[in-house]
């Protein structure tokens, strides 16, 4: 529940908000319109503009209604505070004349908006956009008055002390100008006025103090006067319903001096008469001015009266002098002591809520399941023994005792072995072998390992029977080894040219001299055919008869030439490498072959060019980033295709 | 001390040797050298590194399923020391261990049976796809013969000459036919064709 209105928007006179809403419509919505543009644009546009004014009013409106509370949602305390204050009535009729203009504004914005769309002219439509933003001021404007009363109640509620009705709280109460205000001021940092005369306090005042670490608040009421409810003004009220609706512990404040004016009579009267308020809280009386006058020093007959206020239950009576600041703090923590006490009885009361406690504790307690005795396992031989006994000159000997007689610690190590329970007592002191050849000797320790090696050696002595180690006999053949001799050899000769090969074509910083253009010498073709396999002799007696007509050395080509029976002077004439194919004549007879086949080419090229189709032989140009290898996203992998 | 298995090659791991990893839920993987361990670290499967035991048993290259692994194994209920029991047990160690060795020479066998079929096929098949080839091979080993008599002739040769030098007589110089001294003109070149070479 909200127990402070510190934050609710400010409310503008009913001028103000005008100016607010029609401001904020003319900058948000556009301004420019001639009478050319097409009607349903114009229609459109003064729609637009009473829209959102009609928005703009409501959303205002929206914010008053909510930011204020619902008087009938708060706490009971803060309703009768309100009430006394604000008055219920007006403060009701405020916030449903603010609700009802909302509804009047929208009404009036749907019906404009309706005639609007038959608007036939841009005069038209415009006159129809002033009444209705007329209409919506006019309405505005009868808000004047409550606008200004929710203003005042907005400043007002925000000033009022957050009093929290339910936390821990002492309420001050009394006579005025009996010293409330100055126990406030003592016992909590609030700075609250102190004046010597009544009726200084005219509204509630909070203080809050630790107890027991525990947070507390004291409420400071204005003076009460002794008379009927009816009769009392604001001011007192506010004290009343604080002590009516507040749970807390009432420290009603009397002056004994009788120098606030008021005589200690009427101070027990009033007590008398607020008693019925005080039904299930905790309440002290405090005699305040003690450095003045005390109980002891008053006549009989006032101590008679001062004691009929104890036949109230629950009341204490105690003294203390603010002035003096003597015996202030022992109220203060009598007065919370009362009080804790007091709320964890009323807790206790609600039975639910214990229940709800209860109900989540639950203890266990083991339950014997039979009669069966299971109590510890105490060995017999340990129930025999002798109690140990340091002084015993027969005591039994400990581990320690021989380490003692040895020389020690640190000389000396008992044998730890000693104590283990071995089929043989010889073994004690063995040191078993942890690994054997890379294995764990423990994961082989078996008991029955005997047997099981048995069985293998068995199962090993089968499968020697059965032929399973036997390996085939090496047949050595002189042709086989042949054979693999020569693929050998052709291995490595593959890979040699392929080698070769590599190196041939690799650049290595060189121009490529064209094929013809090459000399090879007769001595390096005769050794490529000679390991090749080929009889060279021949070819070397043409040489040699070539080489007495002529002194010049002749190279490979011509020596080829002269085989095929081409002449020197042709071929020199055409100019073409011998090792060159002619392609237009190859694969023809004779000419006529030669002309078929290009009538069939001209043929096949006649449908293709009819149709002005791309032939293979026309010239193209391929983009030089083509977009489906450039576009998108690169993945991970490779980017070969690119 | 034990001897532990490398989480990732399975081999064994020396005390004092490796590294260990406790996850957090207690499961510790012991590696045997950083090139495991690393491997492990970049969340690579062993099964499919050709380099692990892992790799080599799910590829079947290894014994798997033999009666001489199942002597090995870590037991839950611990085993009182008795001597004639140990020494049994490293007698039959040695023993399992040399049983296991000759099943695996056996399982390799196995394994590599139809390989030398497989060769001598394929040998078969290049000699007879390269017969052009083979007859460069031919020529290659005449000349090499051919060489190897030349160098032989010419040391016959060179003895004969060291023979005559120590009769050191000039007459039966020029007594020698010119065919002679060509070959020993020869047999310069070879020396410095030797040289070059070196």
């Amino acid at each position: 529940m909200q127990l402070s209105w510190k934050d609710i928007p400010t409310v503008p006179t009913s001028n103000d908000m005008l100016d607010i809403v029609l401001n904020r419509t003319q900058r948000k919505t556009p301004t420019v319109i001639r009478p050319g543009f097409k009607i349903t644009r114009i229609r459109a546009f003064y729609m637009r503009k009473v829209k959102f004014t009609a928005e703009g009013f409501a959303e205002k409106f929206n914010d008053i209604i909510g930011g204020f509370p619902n008087i009938n949602d708060v706490h009971p305390f803060h309703r009768d505070l309100m009430d006394t204050l604000y008055e219920k009535n007006h403060y009701k009729v405020s916030l449903a004349a603010v609700s009802r203009a909302k509804t009047l504004i929208e009404q009036v914005a749907r019906d404009y908006v309706r005639l609007l769309k038959f608007g036939q002219s841009l005069y038209q439509c415009k006159q129809l956009k002033r009444a209705a933003l007329g209409r919506m001021a006019t309405i505005t404007k009868k808000l004047k008055d409550p606008f200004v009363y929710l203003e005042q109640v907005r400043q007002h509620l925000g000033r009022l002390p957050s009093i929290d009705p339910n936390t821990r709280t002492l309420l001050i109460c009394g006579y005025p100008n009996v010293g409330k205000s100055s126990f406030l001021k003592c016992i909590t940092k609030a700075d609250v006025e102190v004046q010597p005369y009544a009726f200084t306090t005219k509204s509630l005042y909070v203080g809050h103090f630790d107890y027991k670490y525990l947070r507390f608040q004291a409420i400071d009421t204005p003076g009460i006067l002794d008379r009927p409810t009816e009769e009392m003004n604001n001011i007192e009220m506010q004290s009343i319903y604080a002590i009516a609706h507040l749970r807390s512990c009432v420290l009603y404040f009397m002056d004994l001096s009788e120098q606030c004016g008021f005589s200690i009579e009427a101070q027990v009267k009033l007590f008398h008469s607020i008693k019925p308020l005080f039904a299930n809280k905790s309440v002290m009386v405090v005699m305040n001015k003690s450095d003045i006058i005390k109980t002891e020093d008053l006549d009989e007959e006032k101590q008679e009266l001062l004691k009929s206020l104890n036949t109230v239950p629950g009341v204490e009576i105690m003294h203390a002098s603010c002035h003096e600041e003597d015996n202030v703090m022992a109220v203060r923590n009598q007065a919370c002591e009362k009080l804790l006490t007091a709320r964890i009885e009323q807790k206790l009361k609600g039975t639910a809520r214990v229940n709800n406690v209860l109900n989540k504790i639950h203890v266990a307690q083991p339950q014997s399941r039979d009669d069966v005795d299971r109590s510890a396992f105490i060995p017999e031989a340990a129930k025999n023994l002798p109690k140990f006994d340091l002084n015993d000159p027969n005591r039994r000997r400990l581990a320690r005792d021989i380490e003692a007689d040895n020389g020690g610690a640190g000389v000396f190590n008992i044998n730890l072995k000693d104590k283990y329970l071995l089929e043989d007592d010889d073994w004690k002191n063995d040191i078993m072998p942890e690994v054997l050849d890379g294995k764990n000797v423990y994961d082989f320790l078996d008991p029955d390992i005997a047997a099981k090696l048995q069985a293998l050696e068995d199962e090993e002595e089968r499968l020697e029977q059965e032929g399973f180690y036997d390996s085939d006999s090496e047949v050595e053949d002189v042709e086989l080894d042949d054979i693999r001799e020569k693929a050998e050899w052709i291995r490595n000769k593959h890979k040699k040219m392929i080698v070769d090969a590599r190196n041939r074509k690799s650049l290595k910083n060189t121009a490529i001299m064209p094929r013809d253009q090459v000399k090879k010498s007769f001595g390096e073709m005769e050794e490529h055919m000679y390991n090749l396999g080929h009889d060279t002799d021949a070819l070397r007696e043409r040489v040699g008869m070539a080489a007495k007509s002529k002194s010049r050395e002749l190279s490979g080509v011509d020596i080829l030439r002269k085989n095929q029976g081409i002449s020197k002077a042709k071929y020199n004439k055409r100019k073409a490498a011998a090792n060159q194919t002619d392609r237009l004549n190859d694969g023809v007879s004779d000419g006529a072959l030669r002309s078929q086949a290009e009538r069939l080419h001209k043929v096949q090229r006649r449908e293709r060019n009819r149709n002005a189709r791309q032939g293979e032989g026309d010239r193209h140009a391929t983009a030089s980033i083509p977009k489906h290898l450039f576009s998108g996203k690169r993945g991970i992998g490779s980017s070969d295709r690119r | 001390m034990r001897v532990v298995q490398c989480h990732f090659c399975s081999s064994p791991v020396y005390p004092l040797h490796g590294i260990m990893f406790v996850r957090n839920d207690a499961k510790e993987f012991r590696f045997c050298r950083s090139k495991c361990h690393k491997a492990f670290k970049q969340r690579r499967n062993p099964r499919k590194l050709r380099w692990t035991k892992a790799f080599r048993k799910a590829a079947g290259k290894e014994l798997v399923v033999d009666s001489t692994l199942t002597f090995a194994a870590r037991r839950n209920v611990p085993v009182r020391y008795n001597r004639d029991l140990v020494a049994t047990t490293l007698t039959a160690m040695s023993r399992i261990e040399e049983i296991r060795q000759k099943r695996e020479r056996a399982f390799y066998k196995n394994r590599m049976r139809g390989n030398k079929e497989k060769k001598i096929a394929a040998d078969r098949k290049l000699v007879a796809e390269n017969p052009e080839l083979l007859r460069m091979r031919d020529v290659e080993i005449r000349r090499k013969a051919e060489r190897l008599a030349a160098r032989e002739a010419a040391m016959e040769e060179e003895e004969e000459i060291a023979s005559e030098d120590m009769m050191s007589e000039d007459e039966e110089m020029e007594s020698e036919s010119e065919s002679e001294s060509e070959q020993v003109k020869q047999k310069v070149l070879l020396k410095n064709k030797r040289k070059t070479r070196a």
